[in-house]
């Protein structure tokens, strides 16, 4: 190994130069059956744990809301009818398969006119400071490499008194329920990967991602250090998934 | 936290129920424009038995369920499941806000507005079943569902009145509306009368005492 910067890829330690190339294959290789896996993967759960994010977002008529790693539009597309006509969602994702999968899915769907698609990276946003009233990034910010610098980035761009929301994976608070949650990843997870999307690597990264990402403790004291405010977690599913959130004072 | 109940639960439920709701109110298009008048309203409906929060949004798409909600609220009701049901079926809604109890805050008009909606679905069962049976045995099912219903109702009403006709005034196990109120009219009267008789007696006794000083 050079004396380069390293982050982790899953289990691998990588050059922090690397990952983003790295993570960026995984989702090229899964962005067309995304949907249907998130579904298999989670039956169906996902759709709850995101419709309780868009309840806690306090979004409404009007405002301007930021979806990071907005992947196939599923908090987008709700969103788009919660701020009305003159509201504002911007969809970004730093990976192009899967904007393209998104942007085509809504347009699809008829929403159009206060949608708009961006490639971006969550660590470097190109908005201006304070454009949006709530940002939100749903299992994807133990895909970015610095998590630090993301979650500043997210906190210029919100208003003050904005919302930030961060749905992640994250770690069970029962034994039981965690080694079982522990064999699901390792064991199921990769082989239905490879039976749906003949890509069983992507699915091991899944679980290890998962695994190296920070706790719920942790996650609110690096908002809180990125200068965050009100920061507070909810468990859901017995803590396989949190969601975090913060207000820009 | 803000619930005790794991948010993915207390979610699901709500998306459960939202989705039954919004499946009956597509079917009842006269109930839709009802919700649009009421686009911009929050209902806030706490319920103290079992402990559950559920903020109400109606739009002209049908109704959306949340468990939390961060900003003004139009109405807001705190009472027990059963307060909640003598409201949602009551004929009389304005007199159950009244006489139930049910602790309510805010503006009662919209609250009322929206229980009306709900009270008088107008269900037309004929398009779903249409679409899924064809058109003869789609209309014809939905007609002598119409006919049961329609004769449910009057049976309904029929035995009702006859029942209550029958407690009153066939086996006069309870006496008829008309008379409890002439009862309790003259209660009344007796009891403004005993008043002022006792306001007389006083003053003859205050009378009597100064006259002996």
């Amino acid at each position: 190994m050079s004396d380069k910067e390293t982050t982790h890829f899953g289990y691998k330690e990588v050059e922090k130069d690397a990952k983003a190339g790295m993570v960026a294959d995984v989702f090229h290789s899964v962005a067309a059956r995304y949907d249907l896996m998130n579904d298999l993967m989670s039956g169906g759960i996902h759709r709850i744990w995101k419709r309780f994010t868009i309840e806690l977002s306090g979004v409404r008529k009007n405002n301007a809301v930021l979806d990071i790693a907005g992947g196939t539009g599923d908090l987008a597309a709700r969103f788009a009818e919660l701020v009305g006509p003159e509201g504002r969602v911007v969809l970004a994702d730093i990976n192009d398969s899967m904007l393209q999968v998104g942007r085509d899915k809504l347009l699809d769907q008829g929403r159009q006119g206060n949608i708009e698609f961006v490639q971006a990276d969550a660590q470097f946003l190109p908005f201006p400071d304070n454009s949006f009233d709530c940002v939100t990034i749903a299992f994807g910010l133990r895909n970015v490499t610095d998590i630090n610098l993301a979650l500043r980035s997210m906190l210029r761009v919100l208003k003050p008194g904005g919302r930030l929301l961060v749905l992640e994976f994250s770690k069970p608070q029962n034994p039981l329920l965690s080694k079982a949650y522990d064999t699901y990843s390792f064991r199921v997870l990769p082989v239905m990967g490879r039976l749906v999307t003949n890509d069983s690597e992507s699915y091991q990264y899944l679980a290890e991602s998962i695994r190296k990402h920070p706790d719920q403790g942790t996650l609110k004291n690096m908002m809180e250090d990125a200068g965050f405010c009100q920061c507070e977690y909810h468990n859901m599913t017995g803590g396989v998934v949190a969601l975090h959130r913060g207000i820009k004072a | 936290m803000t619930t005790t109940i794991d948010p993915t639960l207390h979610t699901a439920a709500l998306a459960a129920l939202e989705a039954g709701l919004n499946r009956t109110l597509d079917l009842s298009p006269q109930s839709k424009s009802g919700l649009a008048r009421l686009e911009d309203c929050v209902f806030a409906l706490h319920c103290t038995a079992p402990t559950l929060d559920i903020y109400l949004h109606p739009s002209a798409q049908g109704i959306r369920l949340a468990g939390t909600h961060h900003g003004a609220v139009t109405t807001s009701i705190k009472g027990e499941a059963s307060d909640f049901t003598e409201l949602a079926t009551s004929r009389d809604p304005t007199a159950t806000l009244i006489n139930g109890g049910l602790e309510l805050e805010g503006d009662s008009a919209p609250l009322i507005a929206l229980q009306q909606v709900l009270a008088t679905l107008d269900i037309d069962w004929e398009a779903p079943l249409v679409a899924t049976l064809g058109d003869v045995a789609g209309h014809q099912l939905a007609q002598t569902l119409r006919h049961a219903f329609s004769w449910g109702k009057q049976a309904s009403t029929g035995l009702t009145r006859q029942l209550e006709e029958f407690v009153h005034e066939e086996a006069r196990l309870s006496p008829p509306r008309l008379e409890v109120e002439d009862f309790y009219r003259d209660l009344q009267e007796l009891g403004l009368r005993v008043d002022r008789l006792q306001s007389r007696a006083e003053r003859l006794q205050l009378r009597l005492q100064n006259a002996r000083s």
